[in-house]
């Protein structure tokens, strides 16, 4: 399983039209990235459906960068109960 | 005599959503005025009494004179409660007599005049128990006093109700002032142009097929054409409109555009160009300019419309435009399908296609499907906005309404949601 920056950076080339690997962790969506506001809303249902949880609108979309944003999601999938990074989770089970 | 309004049945309100989501069945609009002020007309009560369903009963309360709510007015007078869906013009029951309860065909209680000393036999705890108390002890009788059964139907009947109420109102001539030139086509019997209201040059009054009531403070600015039978409400302002015949407009609206055969409650805008027809539309709606809508199929077979979100129903009428629900607003270019819902609260932003016949209430419609979006919190910021620019204030208990309002149609939007992210995964 990719790690959530991986998979973040992917729903943001996705939504947004980029090449996932010119995505830093340091972008902002709307200055760096071009988001619009009607592709904020896309990229926060997107990231719902890619991690299987729920995101407060507010906070969601108060979110600016790329790191902010993986930060939000690991926060919220922990909150959730949504197991996030196989990585992680292999080393738990040893 | 006390008369008592009663509007309990969820499955009768649903025939009158999207408004009646946010306000009681005798709020709603056919003619000059309400339902509610119709019947109270009609009974010639002076004392009246309201039952709403509790999540709107606070932010009702807020918003009118009479109680709301109190099972204590049903002791100490006689009684007429009576089913907002009855037509005004033909309730013939007096509000003095013996006690009895009209039912329908379902059994449905659709009036119950009971008299003081009967009273005493029926509990007064609460309004429902009262009822069927009042249905299982007191005569009952089959009545067959014609009901409105969809909220279409008040767009249809609504150029003929207009007649009436003109009929009604008993008043015509110029108390207004009318720049000239301008025309007046028809008897200018037909025509009522109220004190405050403005007319401004080259404005054409058509009330050869019907009547104009211009009322107080109204202003009708250069080159609208206004063809009877037609209300325009207090304050409002028609802005180079095309105002075909059967529309009741305002208080408060500002309408440009054509629109035709359509209600709008007060406070709504439609200021640009763009068609609307047969439609209904709630209170503080904004459709940005070339919002549109079709009233009429190209197969010119009836109108179906979907008042649940799940099952189409056949209004049996070639015409039947949009019905726009409260706090609604549309971007510009709007294209509504014919006999299309848009539920309260909704934002739309037009994709250049026609939308989905039903957009649930709250939903951010964009790139076509509809999205969670800002949230709830957003279209409550913009609604205080829109009011305050109208010197009205949004208050607490009318957002605890809209909060209920929010839970009550969260499946049918949850729903539409899902379907939106499966669409968006697909592209």
């Amino acid at each position: 399983m990719a790690t959530v920056e991986e998979r973040v950076k992917a729903i943001t080339a996705r939504v947004l039209k980029l090449d996932p690997d010119q995505i830093k962790s340091e972008d902002n969506f709307t200055a760096d990235l071009g988001a619009e506001s009607v592709q904020s809303i896309e990229l926060v249902a997107m990231f719902e459906e890619e991690f299987g949880i729920e995101m407060e609108e507010d906070a969601a979309l108060s979110v600016e960068t790329v790191s902010k944003a993986v930060e939000y999601i690991a926060q919220v999938c922990k909150e959730q109960g949504v197991v996030t990074d196989d990585r992680e989770q292999k080393t738990e089970d040893r | 005599m006390r008369l008592i309004l009663l509007d309990n049945s969820n499955e009768i309100r649903g025939n009158f959503y999207p408004l009646a989501l946010s306000r009681p069945l005798w709020e709603l609009r056919c003619g000059f005025n309400s339902l509610g002020q119709k019947l109270i007309a009609k009974v010639g009560a002076n004392d009246v009494a309201y039952f709403v369903p509790d999540y709107m009963a606070d932010s009702y309360r807020g918003k009118v004179e009479w109680p709301v709510n109190d099972s204590s007015v049903l002791n100490g007078d006689d009684l007429l409660i009576v089913d907002p869906r009855l037509k005004a013009e033909s309730f013939n029951i007096t509000a003095k007599g013996p006690s009895e309860v009209g039912l329908d065909e379902q059994g449905n209680v659709l009036y119950a005049r009971i008299a003081k000393d009967d009273i005493g036999k029926l509990s007064t705890d609460n309004i429902d128990t009262f009822i069927a108390n009042a249905k299982t002890k007191l005569p009952n009788v089959k009545s067959e006093l014609s009901t409105w059964q969809y909220i279409w139907d008040l767009i249809l009947a609504n150029a003929e109700q207009i007649t009436a109420d003109f009929a009604a109102a008993g008043q015509h001539g110029i108390e207004g002032t009318v720049e000239q030139p301008n025309a007046i086509r028809g008897s200018k019997k037909d025509v009522y142009i109220a004190p405050g209201a403005m007319v401004h040059p080259m404005v054409v009054i058509d009330a050869e097929h019907g009547p104009v009531y211009i009322d107080e403070d109204a202003q009708i600015h250069p080159f609208t054409r206004i063809e009877g039978p037609c209300y325009i409400g207090k304050k409002t302002i028609l802005l180079g409109a095309k105002c075909r015949e059967g529309n009741s407009i305002g208080p408060f609206c500002r309408v440009g555009g054509e629109v035709e055969e359509s209600i709008i409650h007060g406070y709504s805008n439609k200021y640009h160009d763009g068609f609307l027809g047969h439609a209904y539309v709630g209170e503080w709606v904004n459709l940005g300019a070339f919002t549109t809508n079709s009233d009429l199929k190209n197969d010119y077979s009836a109108v179906s419309v979907i008042l649940d979100g799940r099952r189409a129903i056949n209004t049996g009428s070639v015409k039947v435009g949009s019905l726009i629900g409260d706090h609604v607003k549309t971007s510009i270019g709007t294209l509504l399908n014919t006999g299309s819902y848009v539920g309260p609260m909704a934002l739309i932003m037009a994709t250049g296609k026609p939308l989905p016949k039903f957009i649930p209430s709250f939903a951010w419609f964009i790139e076509g499907v509809v999205t969670k979006g800002f949230g709830k919190g957003k279209l409550y910021e913009t609604a205080k906005i829109a009011m305050s620019r109208r010197d009205c204030q949004w208050t607490k208990t009318e957002q605890t309404m809209w909060d209920a309002v929010f839970e009550m149609t969260a499946p049918m939007r949850n729903q539409a949601i899902k379907k939106g992210r499966r669409a968006m995964l697909t592209r």
